[in-house]
Order: C-alpha cells, then sequence, then structure tokens
C-alpha cells in the first residue's frame, strides 16, 4: 500500500502521469434524439445539418453522420463530422458539415452518430428533407 | 541578517562581473561574427508581411536574452559544492537544480546558432507566456525571423510552459484518437528520448529558418566553448566533450543551414564514427537539459489564480466566475481544454465519479482542425526565392496547406519524418489538426502591459498555429460564431458591409475533418468577454514571481477594440492555386480532396 502511495506519488509529481487524455465514459443504455435534426445553416456552399441527443457516452470523439441524396429511396450521398463529447453535460448536440450541395435543390437526410471506431449509437431516425437556397 | 546580505551582495557583484564578462564576449564576438550575420537581408516580401521595426525589435529581444543569461549564469555561481554519490553518480543536494540550471542557460544561449544572434528564447520569452515577444511580428508576419535576416519559420512560436507533460505520441486504438508529441504537428513525438518535450528542443537549432546549424554536431560545438561548460560537465560527465572537431568546424557553424555549398548533407561538420556518436549524444543531453528547466516550477510552475482559487486562496470576480462556468458549459471548452472538473455523466449514465484531477493542465493532448482561416500574412508564403545562401524555404508559395498533424503522418513538405508506419493511413482522418495546446498562460504579458486586449494598455499576441487571431475575443468570438457568419472567402475579402472576425468570417484553410463541438455556440458578447476574463485567470505569477517575466523594454499598444484588434493589418489573400502534390499528393490522399 505504502510502495503504491509513493509510486503514484512520484508519478504525480514527476509530472509524467498522463491523467488527463480524454476519458471513455461509461455509454449511456440507450441513446434518442432530443431536438431535430433540422437545417441549422443553409448558404449554398455550406449546409449544416444538427441534432441534440441525451450524452451517448463512449469515445471522446464521436461522429455525426448524415445520409443524404435527392431520391429520398436512396440516400446515396454520406458527410461526417466529429465532435467532442463533454462528460459533464447531459446532452450532446450533433453538427455535421455539407459541402457544396446543388442550390435550390430538395435533399432528403437520415442521421447517426458513431463512436470513433464506427460503432453506431443505433438512432433509428426517420427521413427528412430540405431545400437549398 | 548580515550573512544574509553578504549572500547578496556576493549574488549582485557575481552577477555583475559575469554580466560584464558577457558583454564583452558579445563586443569581441562580434568582429567574428559568421556570414549569417553579415549576409544581405533577404527580403522576398510585398509591403505589409515584415514590421518596419523589425531590425530594431529584433535587437531589443537578443538584449533581453542576454539579460537573462546573466541572471542564470549568476545563480549556477551560486550552486552549493557538486557531491557525486552511488552508481549510477547522482548529484546529491544539487542534481535537481544543476541541470534545470544547465537547461536554462542553454534556452537563453544566443551562440547556439551561427549568426551567434539566436536562442531558443529569442521566439518564447517568459514575459508573453513563453510565446513570440515582439508585438509587431505577432500583428504582421506571425513566423518570427531566424538567424538569417530576414528567413521566417512557418507558424507561431509554441508556448512551452506545460509542453513537457504532454505523453509519448500514440495512437490509442480503442478511441482513434492520437494523443501526445510536441509542436503543433505533433512531429516530436518523443519515441526516442521518450519525452516529446526534450525532442522538441532538438527541432529548431537546426531548422533552416530558426537557428538554423548546418549540422547537430554545431550544438556540440558551441556547447564545448560555452562559459557553462563546466556546469554541462558536472551534469553530464567529464568526457562529454572529447571530441576533436576539424578546423574547419568553426566556418562550417558559422553558415546556416540549408546553404547550397552543403549541397544537402545534414552533417557537413567531418567526425569520426566514435565522435559522430558522442555529438549526438551531447544533443540528447541538451534535449534532456532544456526539457528539466522547462517542467521545472520556474516555468510550468502552477502559480496562476486558477489556482489559488483550486486551492481555497482566492475568490474569483463574478465574471470570472461566469467565464469558468460557461468554459464548462456553454462554451463546451472543456470538451478538449480539460479544465480537472470530475467526470460525472448525467441524465441515465452510469458512473457518478467526482474526482477532481490535481493541477489540471487545460488540454487533452489531442488535436482538432478548428477550420482557422489560412493567413496570408505568414511570411512563409513569401520566401519562394533564394537567399544568398542558394536556400528557398517555400518553393511552393501560396501552393503551401498546412495539414499539421495529416502531413507529419505522411512525411510530407512542411513536416518532419515520421517514425512509425502504421499511423501513416490515419492521415486522412487527422488532416488539419494542430495539437490542442495547454490553455494556461495563453493570456500571460508583461506586468507593464496587463492584457492581450485592445484598447490596452495591451501586449500584442498572435494566437493559434498561423496567428490568424490577434486577440484573445476573437478566438472566443471564432469558436461562438464561425459557422454563423461563414462566408466562401479568403481572408481579406469579406463582402461589403461585413467586417471580418467580427460578422465575417472566411472559410477554413483545410476544410476536412473540422471539429463541430463549437462554431454557433450562442454565446452572448458580455459572455465571451466574460470566457476571456475566466482565460486570464490561467497566468502564471499570481501566487509567487514568474521567473524573468519583468524582463520586457518594449512598448505597450493603446487605443482600438478587441473585436477589430490587428484588423488594419488585413491583406487580401491572393488568388490560391491548388495544393502542391509534394503535400496534397502524398499517399494517402486526403479525402476529399483540398483545394
Amino acid at each position: 500500500m505504502s510502495r503504491a502511495f509513493v509510486l503514484l506519488a512520484i508519478a504525480v509529481l514527476s509530472g509524467r502521469l498522463c491523467a488527463q487524455v480524454s476519458p471513455i465514459t461509461p455509454e449511456a443504455r440507450g441513446v434518442r434524439i432530443i431536438e431535430g435534426p433540422k437545417m441549422e445553416l443553409a448558404k449554398g456552399y455550406l449546409t449544416i445539418i444538427s441534432w441534440t441527443t441525451n450524452n451517448p457516452g463512449g469515445s471522446p470523439v464521436h461522429y455525426g453522420v448524415v445520409h443524404y441524396g435527392t431520391d429520398p429511396h436512396s440516400l446515396t450521398e454520406t458527410a461526417k463530422s466529429p465532435i467532442r463529447l463533454n462528460p459533464d453535460h447531459s446532452s450532446t448536440v450533433f453538427r455535421v458539415r455539407l459541402d457544396n450541395l446543388k442550390p435550390q435543390t430538395t435533399y432528403y437526410y437520415t442521421v447517426d452518430s458513431i463512436q470513433a471506431n464506427g460503432k453506431s449509437d443505433g438512432i433509428k431516425g426517420t427521413v427528412n428533407h430540405f431545400t437549398t437556397p | 541578517m548580515r550573512q544574509t546580505r553578504l549572500i547578496a551582495l556576493a549574488v549582485a557583484s557575481v552577477t555583475i562581473v559575469i554580466a560584464v564578462s558577457i558583454s564583452t564576449h558579445i563586443v569581441s564576438g562580434q568582429s567574428e561574427r559568421s556570414a549569417a550575420a553579415s549576409a544581405p537581408v533577404y527580403n522576398p516580401y510585398p509591403l505589409g508581411i515584415l514590421p518596419a521595426d523589425l531590425s530594431s525589435e529584433t535587437a531589443r529581444v537578443q538584449r533581453e536574452v542576454d539579460m537573462i543569461e546573466a541572471r542564470a549564469l549568476a545563480r549556477w555561481k551560486t550552486l552549493g559544492h557538486p557531491t557525486l554519490a552511488g552508481q549510477p553518480p547522482i548529484l546529491q543536494n544539487t542534481g535537481t537544480e544543476a541541470i534545470e540550471t544547465l537547461g536554462e542557460l542553454m534556452l537563453y544561449d544566443n551562440k547556439i546558432s551561427p549568426g551567434q544572434n539566436l536562442a531558443c528564447a529569442s521566439c518564447h520569452m517568459p514575459y508573453a507566456g513563453f510565446s513570440g515577444p515582439t508585438p509587431s511580428v505577432n500583428l504582421t508576419m506571425v513566423a518570427f525571423p531566424g538567424t538569417v535576416h530576414f528567413r521566417a519559420g512557418k507558424r507561431t512560436p509554441q508556448r512551452h510552459p506545460y509542453a513537457p507533460f504532454f505523453p509519448v505520441l500514440q495512437y490509442n486504438q480503442v478511441q482513434g484518437l492520437f494523443f501526445g508529441g510536441n509542436f503543433w504537428d505533433s512531429r516530436a513525438t518523443g519515441y526516442k528520448l521518450r519525452v516529446p518535450d526534450a525532442e522538441q528542443a532538438q527541432g529548431p537549432p537546426v531548422d533552416t529558418q530558426e537557428m538554423g546549424f548546418p549540422d547537430t554536431a554545431c550544438i556540440a560545438f558551441r556547447l564545448s566553448q560555452a562559459v557553462y561548460r563546466p556546469l554541462f560537465e558536472q551534469v553530464w560527465g567529464e568526457g562529454s566533450f572529447d571530441i576533436k572537431f576539424p578546423g574547419e568546424t568553426e566556418r562550417i557553424c558559422a553558415t546556416p543551414a540549408g546553404a547550397a555549398m552543403f549541397a544537402g548533407s545534414t552533417t557537413p561538420v567531418p567526425l569520426s564514427a566514435a565522435d559522430r556518436t558522442r555529438a549526438n549524444i551531447v544533443y540528447d543531453r541538451w534535449a534532456q537539459s532544456i526539457d528539466s528547466f522547462e517542467q521545472s516550477v520556474q516555468v510550468s510552475a502552477f502559480s496562476s489564480k486558477f489556482d489559488a482559487f483550486l486551492a481555497g486562496k482566492y475568490t474569483l470576480t463574478p465574471d470570472e466566475m461566469a467565464g469558468f462556468k460557461l468554459f464548462n458549459g456553454k462554451g463546451n471548452c472543456n470538451s478538449c481544454h480539460l479544465d480537472g472538473r470530475g467526470t460525472t455523466l448525467k441524465s441515465d449514465q452510469a458512473d457518478t465519479s467526482a474526482a477532481a484531477m490535481v493541477n489540471p493542465l487545460f488540454t487533452c493532448f489531442g488535436s482538432a482542425n478548428e477550420g482557422v482561416p489560412l493567413n496570408p500574412g505568414d511570411a512563409f508564403y513569401y520566401q519562394t526565392k533564394p537567399d544568398s545562401y542558394g536556400f528557398i524555404a517555400n518553393p511552393y508559395g501560396f501552393g503551401y496547406r498546412d495539414l499539421g498533424l495529416g502531413s507529419f503522418l505522411r512525411s510530407a513538405f512542411g513536416s518532419g519524418p515520421n517514425p512509425n508506419v502504421n499511423w501513416k493511413q490515419y492521415a486522412p482522418t487527422v488532416d488539419g489538426q494542430m495539437q490542442v495546446s495547454s490553455v494556461r498562460d495563453v493570456a500571460s504579458t508583461p506586468p507593464q502591459c496587463p492584457t492581450t486586449e485592445a484598447p490596452g494598455p495591451y501586449f500584442q499576441k498572435a494566437f493559434f498555429h498561423n496567428g490568424y487571431f490577434k486577440s484573445l475575443k476573437q478566438v472566443v468570438h471564432f469558436y461562438n460564431t464561425r459557422d454563423k457568419y461563414a462566408y466562401p472567402v479568403t481572408s481579406g475579402h469579406c463582402p461589403k458591409g461585413k467586417t471580418e472576425k467580427v460578422d465575417c468570417w472566411p472559410m477554413p484553410e483545410v476544410r476536412n475533418n473540422i471539429d463541430m463541438t463549437s462554431g454557433n455556440l450562442g454565446l452572448t458578447d458580455e459572455e465571451e468577454n466574460q470566457i476571456v476574463a475566466f482565460l486570464e485567470t490561467l497566468s502564471d505569477g499570481f501566487t509567487r514571481p514568474y521567473l524573468n517575466s519583468d524582463t520586457y523594454t518594449g512598448a505597450c499598444m493603446k487605443g482600438g477594440s478587441a473585436a477589430t484588434q490587428g484588423n488594419e493589418h488585413l491583406i487580401p489573400t491572393p488568388s490560391l492555386p491548388p495544393c502542391v502534390s509534394a503535400i496534397c499528393g502524398v499517399a494517402p490522399v486526403p479525402s476529399p480532396s483540398i483545394p
């Protein structure tokens, strides 16, 4: 016990303790969308789709994923953007950038979120749509 | 009491003697200063890149560096008598202070450059939190001039307090993330010395645009001539400098790296294999000594208002406390700049941990692409013509793109060799990412210029890797509104009626892997200011004086507003050619491609 304490003290005082690497937090029992998804921004060259879930836990970096296309039955395009989970927050906002969409075009999309290793958070979203300016 | 006075008198006397001896040495040294110092000034820059006071400001910093070196030499002389004990031998009682003092002497040694005109500290002074010490450079060219006037680097000088705490660069398979390393692009991995901060210290002395030695053996050569050589031998062993340097070593080491006469050789000093090994060992010792100083409480001090607050010895003002809460809450800053709070999850999470970390470092040791616009003020873009040595820093001009960690993993132009082939595959997932620096000391300034923010009196700094931001207000406003005020333009081309950095943010330099945690936070103007107020509580020197932060002899700036600070120096970005193949064409190539 005392040896462990000494080793810990040395580690702290020597400054090499890697305690601040972002923690992997326990995964939520279920991840659900609290708000959205919505078109947060549409500027022609840049569209942002965002939504809020309860904090999914897991890897500190998550990716918001948007599957989209102009045919609601064939969402062939995928965009994903990273966000950092904040372990202290009860909810998490996902925001995904879609670059250079066609103007005045209606797009259909679904959303998902995944951990850094690609594991899905299991959101079962419906097909939504938006029209670019 | 009398004894204290005698010691003080002795220290003062030693300081004066050493200061005089240094001045004498500098004066006599000037006559033999190298070609690097006397070469024609290299100026490929258009109007507005080099500040008008660059020469006088460079000389000012050089004087300040010499002043601190004199103080360190005086302290060395007050160290106790060395006693070696044990095996391996330990400098009993004096070892820690000896190696830290040695590192300090090295850090402030102007002779560790071909022109004997540039030290590590020339770009990292304590009064600026060990970031760039020249306000006009921070305002304009961003990258600091090197031993050859005026070659310049490519990024802002990164603050090095707390850098020693970064772990060896690693790829965490579970988290799918890189952690650790030093430098903005993490290229000082620590793979060999096992301390990234030490390997970082081995970069600038042989960087063509910084201290610029043509050969690492030149550092051993100059150290062998240093007045503090006895301290080096005391710490690292007698015989450390038993190296037969040939007669032409001085001439070679007085010529900057990249000179055509070296024909690309990185070992122009002809040494035997055994002497080459000894010189390499000296260079490792150089690195370890500097790391010791940088990790010491003199540099990584944990002496801020916030540390006092954690210890229950300071009450945050209402604005500082509000800023702290925003930092953790609406601002979401502590998702990466970890602040030591507990990791309790809410809602239906199971973990109930509330343990706080000791001495939070305000970094996650990771990297991120925040989507910072390309800064056309960066001097690197203009160094497309050969200098008088035949060296060209950036043959690609504006075809250069700073992919940060991505370029390092590919060993591409603008970074260093990657020692781990297994990392290379991840390059497309980290393009554009730069190291998440500790926020500690981001707001540090000289005492007479108490803030980084206009109207001041303020000390002009430059923030992020390319110095695009000139105030902390702008940094926080960018996190808050990057996406809300996004325009498909480059810097200097915001639409009429819009003000860059206020209600217009140019497009990112690298659009891949942009972190979307922030960009539209919904903070009010007052809340932004409160976060800045909190950041200012993280400057060292509150609970006790910060070593050598009193050495700034330049001027403070006044007037204007933090929101538009430096906007008078904005220049229009030229039409950008595509990213060159030496960067974006190296496999595995960026996906999607970078324009």
